[in-house]
Parts: structure tokens; C-alpha cells; sequence
């Protein structure tokens, strides 16, 4: 009864899916039209403002830009710059990562989460720049000075998102485990950090969108190579083709990480769990 | 055995009731929790500075004389504490309030039109990936030091988290009440007052609060580059006087500012903006919601390994 009833649907369901399916690759044509749109007139108004509205010198086209960059390449500073920046990055905010996964574990324990609130509330809405600041003053030019600040920026994010799995976690799984007598650490190893870790990643991803900025920023401050320091140079002896091609490139590589490369690790690592590969 | 820790959390509620009077169940206060990490930190600068390790260190009673004293007025920069306070403010709403109209326009296309969402989309995730320092050095270079370009960085910073949660918010509206609304022919403007705008709100509200918390951050970077005052160019000015008390006295009037903003600004409007829903529960879920736009303006491809998020590209 069943079976003949799905193979008279069939045949109408494909016309409807055909239909359906056509409709929907006008809707994607339509919509790549307007995409493409967006980019020809957003960067027609940039490449037309240079030099109609703005000094060519002030508002460098794209155009100059992609001419520009082969010079910034043949400085010889260009991977240097990247290279010192990425440590920076990544030391700052392997840090932050760990205390601010440590705190965001803590925050299982009630009295923890009211003991770190208020510190995080400060890591969220003070700005990066009075931290850069504030380290540079107290340890100058020695790494703290630009620890401080990366950390300081980047560990509430980590630790509000890694609370924010905390919250959601499986009760009755770890209600059971308790019931059964799995001793703490097991708990924590096999149902606690297994469920936090696609939170963890998004506290990744999240932070290194935040960190990469601090971390620029403490660089035009304090430091005499990467790219916050070519931003500085560049914009100082007013060469705003130069400043933009550096920033530009440097935006295209980080946000490369943090889409795709991240993206790509996220996935790879979650592949076997079909609820958060798919969502 | 098995009975045995059965019988322990029955008998775990009086004990805690007896602990009330002893220190123990003092420290487990909440209050006491959240006072006593500002406390911590007091005793470990006072500790590190008893040291003495060096010389540029700021010392606590030094930053507390330097805080009191601009509080009192005195001051040796150019503007004191309240005029820069004030000057800050004036620009930073301004720049909110141009965001917030702009914003909001260009997220209620995206979020209505499939064309306009495609259009604007990856520009929107270009800006709001890009750092505000870029926009400051830029601009100060363009408009000089002035109003001019720390508002527009102010704009530039806050504009792209309330484009998407307005966007966000226009899609969630709840379709089916709107079917229903018409099928009983309820009238446009009743329509729009009693439905869209209740339902936009909770996205209305975090697009301000993040608006403004990011346009706030992206005024202080503006200040420093594109202005010769302000709180963001006086926590500078400090620095390039090489104060290290005063920038730390500074950095906590920044924290205190946060704090208030926060605490009495955003909570005190989010309770008289929710008062009609009807639990204290629906409101926490509200928060998560909020939090999580949080977390999906600030990434919307990335959000996918949140349970709750549904994508649909």
C-alpha cells in the first residue's frame, strides 16, 4: 500500500522537484548578478573617488593598490613583516586561549562564574586601545607589553563562548556518570570537553578575528617590524598607497585563516558528528 | 555502596544550612565571589609594587591621587575629565545615531530583498572584519584633526553589527502571525506596531548595544589619530608624558565608563524595553538569543557550530 503509493508520487514529486529546482537556479543566477554588482560599483566608486573626490595621493584606487603590491614584495620586508606579526598573534593569544578556556571551564562552578564576571565584563567592553597602552607603560618594548594587551582583549571572548557551551551541557549524561561513579577527571575528559569543543573552535575563530587586530594595533606602538609598524611608517610619511597595501594584504590573509583554513580544521575535526557539520 | 551515595546529597541540603554562620559559607556568597577578584587584584598590585621592581611601575596610591584630582578638576592637560568625557560622548552619539538610521535602513532591505542582501553582502563582512585602526590612521590622514574624522569612524566601526542584526531580525519576523493578522484584516499600521516592530526589538537592541560598544572602541582609536582631544587622545597624551599612574587612571575611568554604560544604561533599557514579556525566564532567553547575535554579527558564516544557529546559505 505504501510502496505504490511513494512510486505514484514519484513521478509527480520530480516534475514538482524539476520546477523547483529550475526556480532555484534562477534565484542563485539572480542572486551572483547582484553580487557581482555589488563588487563592480563598490569598487567603481573607490577607483572613481580617487582622484574626483579625494586626492589620488589621500585615496589610492584599487587599481594603484594591486600596482603597489609587487613593490611592498620587493622591499624584501614583506614576509618578515607577516612572519613577525603571525608570532605575535600567535603567542599572545595562545595565551589568551589557555586562560580564557581555563576560565570559561571554571564557570561549571557557580561560585567561579559570579568570581570572573565582572573580569570578563571588563575584557569585553574596554577598548584595545587603552590596553596597548597600558602595557607599553609598565613594561615598555619587552613581550609583556604586547602580551598584555592581545590577552587582555581576546580571553573574555574565549572564556564567554566556552561558558556559553558550559551552559548547555548534557545534565543527564553527567548526571548518569555521577550515578555510575565516573571519578571527575574522566567526566571532564569524555562528556565535559567532547561537548565543548565545537564551542571551543568558535572561540577560536572568534578570537583570532579580535586578536589579529589588537595585535596590529599594539604593533604601531611598540615595535619595529610587522605590519602595524608598516601601517605606521607608511601613513606617517604619507604614503597611502603603501599603507593601503599592506593593510589590505594582511586583511586578506587573515581573514584566508579565519574562513578557511579554521573553517577547514573545524570541519575536518567535526566530521563525524553529522548535528554540527551540518547546522 | 550504591546506597550509601544515595544518602549523601539527601543529607548534603542541612549541612550547607548549618555552614551559613561560618566562613566558608561566607566566601560562598555570590556577592562575596564577585568582590573578591577586585579585592584580589588590589592586594596583588599592592604586593607587586611593594617590590619595587621598577621605578616606572605605577603605584596604586599614585593612580588613586591622579583619579581624585581629575575628578576634582585638576588637571594639567588641556580639557579636564568632564569636558573630554562630554566632547567623546557628543561624538560618539552622533556617530551612533547616523549608524543606527543608516544601518537600520540597509538591513531592513537586505532582510526583505534576496538582491539587496546579495549587493551589499560581502562589503558589510568586509567592513565589519576590517580594523578600526585602519579606518583611524586613514582618516586622520584625510580629514585631519577635527570632529569630522573620528565621527566617521565611529559610523564606519558600529554601521556593519547593526546592518546584520537588523537583517537578521527582519527575517526571524514571525510569518505566520503576519498570515494571520491579515487573514483577520488587521490594518497595516496596527500590523506594523503590534507585530514587525515587537519583533524586531530584541534585534534592535543588540544592534544598539553592539553598535555602540564597537562604535565606542573605534571613537577611542579615532581620537588618538584623527583628533587632538578626547578620551581616547588624553589617554595618549598621558602615555606620550610618560605617566604610567596617570594611564592606568585613566584606563579605569575607561573600565568604570564601561561598567556604567552596562550595568545602568543597557540592563535598565533592555528591563523597560522587555517589561511586557511576561517571565523573568523568557527574558534570559531572550539574552542567550542576543548573546548569540553577538556571536553571529560578529562572524555569521562561523556560526554554524553553534546548536541553536540555522544558516541558510
Amino acid at each position: 500500500m505504501t510502496a505504490v503509493q511513494e512510486r505514484q508520487e514519484q513521478p509527480g514529486k520530480s516534475a514538482e522537484e524539476e520546477r523547483l529546482e529550475a526556480e532555484l537556479r534562477r534565484e542563485k543566477q539572480r542572486k551572483w548578478f547582484w553580487r557581482i554588482l555589488g563588487y563592480i560599483v563598490v569598487l567603481g566608486v573607490w577607483e572613481l573617488s580617487s582622484g574626483w573626490v579625494l586626492e589620488e595621493n589621500l585615496l589610492p584606487g584599487p587599481i594603484r593598490i594591486i600596482q603597489t603590491f609587487p613593490e611592498i614584495v620587493a622591499t624584501g620586508r614583506f614576509f618578515s613583516s607577516f612572519g613577525a606579526t603571525l608570532t605575535r598573534i600567535i603567542v599572545g593569544f595562545g595565551i589568551a586561549l589557555i586562560l580564557g578556556s581555563a576560565i570559561g571551564l571554571l564557570t561549571q562552578i557557580k561560585w567561579f562564574e559570579n568570581f570572573f564576571r565582572d573580569f570578563q565584563t571588563v575584557g569585553l567592553t574596554s577598548p584595545g586601545l587603552v590596553w596597548a597602552l597600558v602595557g607599553l607603560i609598565i613594561w615598555g618594548f619587552q613581550p609583556m607589553g604586547w602580551i598584555f594587551p592581545i590577552v587582555m582583549v581576546t580571553f573574555a571572548l574565549v572564556s564567554v563562548n566556552i561558558a556559553e557551551g558550559v551552559r548547555s551541557l548534557p545534565k543527564d549524561l553527567i548526571d548518569m556518570a555521577k550515578a555510575f561513579g565516573t571519578p571527575q577527571h574522566r567526566r571532564q575528559r569524555e562528556i565535559v570537553i567532547p561537548h565543548l569543543a565545537p564551542f571551543i573552535f568558535t572561540a577560536v575563530r572568534f578570537g583570532f578575528s579580535i586578536g589579529w587586530k589588537v595585535t596590529v594595533l599594539t604593533e604601531v606602538f611598540s615595535s619595529n617590524e610587522g605590519i602595524g609598524f608598516e601601517m605606521r611608517v607608511s601613513s606617517q610619511l604619507f604614503q597611502l598607497d603603501v599603507f593601503f597595501t599592506w593593510v589590505l594584504s594582511f586583511f586578506v590573509f587573515a581573514l584566508f585563516l579565519e574562513k578557511v583554513v579554521l573553517q577547514y580544521f573545524e570541519r575536518r575535526f567535526f566530521h563525524w558528528r553529522q548535528e554540527v557539520s551540518t547546522a | 555502596m550504591t546506597a550509601v551515595t544515595e544518602q549523601v546529597p539527601k543529607q548534603q541540603p542541612p549541612v550547607k544550612k548549618d555552614d551559613d554562620t561560618g566562613l566558608v559559607a561566607f566566601i560562598k556568597k555570590p556577592i562575596v565571589a564577585r568582590l573578591l577578584f577586585p579585592t584580589l587584584f588590589i592586594a596583588l598590585w599592592l604586593f607587586v609594587d611593594g617590590l619595587e621592581i621598577s621605578k616606572v611601575f605605577p603605584a596604586p596610591d599614585r593612580v588613586a591621587q591622579f583619579m581624585w584630582d581629575e575628578l576634582r578638576l585638576e588637571t594639567l592637560a588641556r580639557t579636564n575629565l568632564y569636558e573630554t568625557l562630554g566632547l567623546s560622548l557628543v561624538r560618539l552619539f552622533s556617530g551612533f545615531a547616523v549608524s543606527m538610521v543608516v544601518g537600520t535602513a540597509i538591513g531592513l532591505g537586505m532582510g526583505l530583498s534576496k538582491s539587496v542582501d546579495a549587493f551589499f553582502h560581502d562589503w558589510v563582512m568586509a567592513i565589519l572584519a576590517m580594523p578600526a585602526l585602519v579606518w583611524a590612521l586613514f582618516l586622520g590622514l584625510v580629514f585631519g584633526f577635527g570632529h569630522t574624522g573620528p565621527v566617521l569612524a565611529t559610523i564606519l566601526a558600529g554601521i556593519p553589527f547593526v546592518i546584520i542584526n537588523v537583517r537578521e531580525g527582519v527575517r526571524n519576523t514571525p510569518r505566520d502571525l503576519f498570515d494571520m493578522a491579515s487573514a483577520f484584516g488587521v490594518p497595516q499600521n496596527r500590523m506594523t506596531r503590534h507585530l514587525l516592530i515587537p519583533s524586531l526589538m530584541p534585534f534592535m537592541f543588540a544592534a544598539a548595544r553592539y553598535g555602540f560598544s564597537v562604535g565606542w572602541k573605534g571613537l577611542v582609536l579615532a581620537e588618538v589619530f584623527a583628533s587632538d582631544r578626547g578620551m581616547g587622545w588624553m589617554i595618549k597624551f598621558w602615555y606620550d608624558a610618560h605617566r604610567s599612574f596617570a594611564v592606568v587612571g585613566y584606563a579605569f575611568f575607561f573600565v568604570v565608563f564601561a561598567f556604567f554604560l552596562e550595568k545602568f544604561v543597557f540592563d535598565k533599557i533592555y528591563e523597560r524595553t522587555f517589561r511586557w514579556r511576561p517571565s523573568a525566564g523568557a527574558i534570559e532567553l531572550v539574552e542567550e538569543e542576543v548573546e548569540e547575535h553577538f556571536i553571529d554579527a560578529l562572524d555569521p558564516e562561523g556560526a554554524s557550530t553553534l546548536p541553536k544557529q540555522i544558516r541558510e546559505d
